[in-house]
């Protein structure tokens, strides 16, 4: 650690000259005793100053319609997040339940702190192309920096306004985000026969579908004793 | 000018043996690092003569997080989001500057639109870390009520910023070649009710806290800190303008669209802590002079001029940018190897150099005293550890 001697900071030494600095000047309002004041004048302006205080938070005290405190817990059913909210991220699936997602990890490559993890089938059976297979994402490392969602080529991932998010275990803050893994909503309409897009998106695995990750094998993240959990 | 180097350690030591008799013995007290007015895990060694503060050492590294370092891993969008974490209160600001850092050097021209956004957006933020300042200036003084005014319309002015941005307090709003998104609609019409909501609000803070004896005693003549003094140690921002130097970067080198919008820089002539007290509370008034001005002739126009996942590379060489944060003057010192990341990221804070003006400023005052002058400071401790 180093420290300088304020020594030659506190010699009185001539005016500097700062050059030509454009600032215009406001000059601070003075204090209550900053002038020259009688005794009695700044005993009547000291109390005016703590009264005109005082009454400030009484106008209030009469008021209760200015009163901004949210209840938040009590309010939970009417509260509005706003559209462009920051909280939890998903993938965006349609009303028949298909994502866009094909894998591409441009947002794995971007996130800046390793949060998304990607991992896709080299080859789908049903279309021949690769496929995803786990959107892995980590919340618990997450910054919500909204960048994965600004560079996906297919505008699949959303950054949604639900924002309850603790849990007593970091483990349970993974999650799996795609609900089917495989192709995505184009290439099973692709695909024409109908059987066959509704296999395809029968959960294949133990560990899919949009819930946490606990117990799920990944790299970097210890397993989860499922015995000992609390399920509370 | 001598500059005398010793530790921490060296200077315990010397002050143990030298024990007079015990009416002036000196000794060391620890104010922090988790004392509630040092704002954060900031750590003072305090040389104490009874309660006579005789010096002042502040211990840093308490939050230190690399951000520098773990830059030299990332591409220039990424270093961006590092920087809310910062100075948390003014993360557009800083997110701005590195923005602007990296437009500089790689010759990335942004239209007016941007600039009109980023401006208005800066200045509300400069707004919003000012109310906080002045709530918590109270609440360390031993008021606790201003603290809930200022936090009540700090909450309003994040409403109107969290509809367009998404995010309350980690903006990560500014991206090198534009913005994370538009404006939302509503955004012009809020910041307006804004404005009108907050103008006699800034005179109720008056009724609060300025017109009061007991405050204004306790920062006035206090932690006083001379022009000459404050530009030796390298004090920017409301901290050096209060020390009666006229240096704003927002006037003498103009950056954004400052120079289209009229407002005054606010200056004080003593230095002392009631002095920095009202360029704050004059700031707030400006800042909101400059919404006004620019929100209405925001121009059409892309808010992003570059694409978002293309490498931005910087060609070789050495890039300073700065701007003036809420807190003074934010450097950006880019080294680039001709990559999309750089070879190394420096960030000049204006905390870390506005933190060591204390001592100075509170040599041989009491215990009391350096709380009032610090809160005037408006240090935030993440920004000066980084």
């Amino acid at each position: 650690m180093t420290t300088t001697t304020s020594d030659q900071a506190n010699i009185e030494s001539p005016p500097m000259d700062f050059g030509d600095l454009k600032s215009q000047c406001v000059a601070p309002r003075p204090s209550i005793m900053g002038r020259r004041r009688s005794l009695s004048g700044i005993l009547w302006l000291s109390a005016k100053g703590i009264l005109r205080g005082l009454l400030t938070t009484l106008s209030y005290f009469r008021r209760p319609s200015t009163v901004v405190t949210q209840q938040y817990p009590e309010n939970r059913d009417t509260l509005q997040m706003f559209e462009r909210y920051r909280g939890r991220l998903s993938l965006i699936h349609n009303e028949d339940g298909e994502h866009g997602c094909t894998g591409c990890q441009i947002c794995e490559r971007l996130c800046p702190n390793g949060s998304i993890i990607v991992t896709k089938d080299k080859k789908n059976e049903a279309t021949g192309k690769p496929a995803l297979d786990q959107f892995i994402w980590r919340q618990d490392t997450c910054t919500f920096c909204n960048i994965c969602v600004l560079v996906c080529p297919f505008d699949t991932l959303e950054m949604t306004g639900d924002f309850e998010s603790s849990v007593y275990d970091r483990r349970l803050l993974v999650f799996n985000l795609n609900e089917y893994a495989g192709p995505t909503a184009d290439q099973l309409e692709k695909l024409g026969d109908e059987e066959l897009a509704k296999a395809q998106m029968k959960p294949m695995k133990k560990y899919q579908g949009p819930v946490p990750m606990c117990g799920g094998e990944l790299d970097g993240i210890p397993k989860l004793d499922t015995g000992k959990s609390d399920d509370a | 000018m001598t500059v005398e180097v010793s530790s921490l350690k060296e200077l315990v030591e010397q002050a143990s043996g030298t024990s007079g008799s015990p009416d002036t013995q000196e000794y060391f007290v620890n104010m922090g690092p988790q004392h509630p007015s040092t704002h954060g895990v900031l750590r003072l060694v305090l040389k104490l003569d009874g309660e006579r503060v005789l010096r002042c050492i502040p211990v840093l590294g308490y939050i230190h997080r690399s951000i520098e370092k773990i830059s030299e891993h990332m591409n220039y969008m990424n270093c961006v989001h590092l920087t809310d974490r910062m100075d948390y209160l003014s993360s557009i600001m800083n997110n701005w500057a590195v923005a602007k850092a990296v437009e500089e050097a790689a010759g990335i021209e942004v239209n007016d639109r941007i600039q009109y956004i980023r401006t208005i957006f800066a200045e509300l933020e400069r707004i919003q870390s000012h109310q906080l300042w002045w709530g918590v200036l109270g609440m360390d003084l031993g008021a606790f009520t201003p603290f809930l005014y200022g936090i009540r319309d700090r909450e309003v002015l994040n409403d109107v910023m969290e509809e367009t941005i998404g995010a309350r307090l980690t903006m990560n709003y500014v991206l090198p070649g534009g913005l994370m998104a538009d404006i939302h609609p509503n955004f012009v019409n809020r910041v307006k009710e804004f404005i009108k909501y907050f103008r006699p609000k800034l005179d109720e803070y008056d009724d609060l806290l300025t017109g009061n004896v007991i405050i204004q005693e306790r920062l006035r003549n206090v932690g006083v800190l001379s022009a000459q003094t404050a530009v030796q140690y390298g004090a920017t921002g409301p901290v050096l303008r209060g020390s009666g130097v006229a240096f704003d970067l927002r006037k003498d080198h103009p950056y954004g669209v400052y120079d289209q919008a009229d407002f005054e820089v606010p200056v004080g002539t003593v230095g002392d802590s009631w002095d920095r007290y009202w360029v704050r509370v004059e700031e707030m008034r400006q800042s909101l002079r400059i919404v006004e001005q620019l929100l209405d002739n925001i121009p059409p126009g892309d808010y992003l001029v570059k694409k978002l996942n293309s490498k931005i590379k910087l060609p070789e060489g050495r890039y300073y940018s700065q701007l003036e944060t809420a807190r003074g003057i934010l450097g950006v010192f880019i080294t680039s190897d001709k990559k999309d990341e750089p070879y190394r990221l420096h960030y000049r804070s204006p905390n870390f150099n506005n933190l060591w003006c204390l001592e100075p400023m509170i040599k041989g005052d009491y215990i009391a005293s350096l709380i009032g002058a610090m809160s005037s400071l408006d240090l935030v401790i993440p920004d000066i550890d980084r």
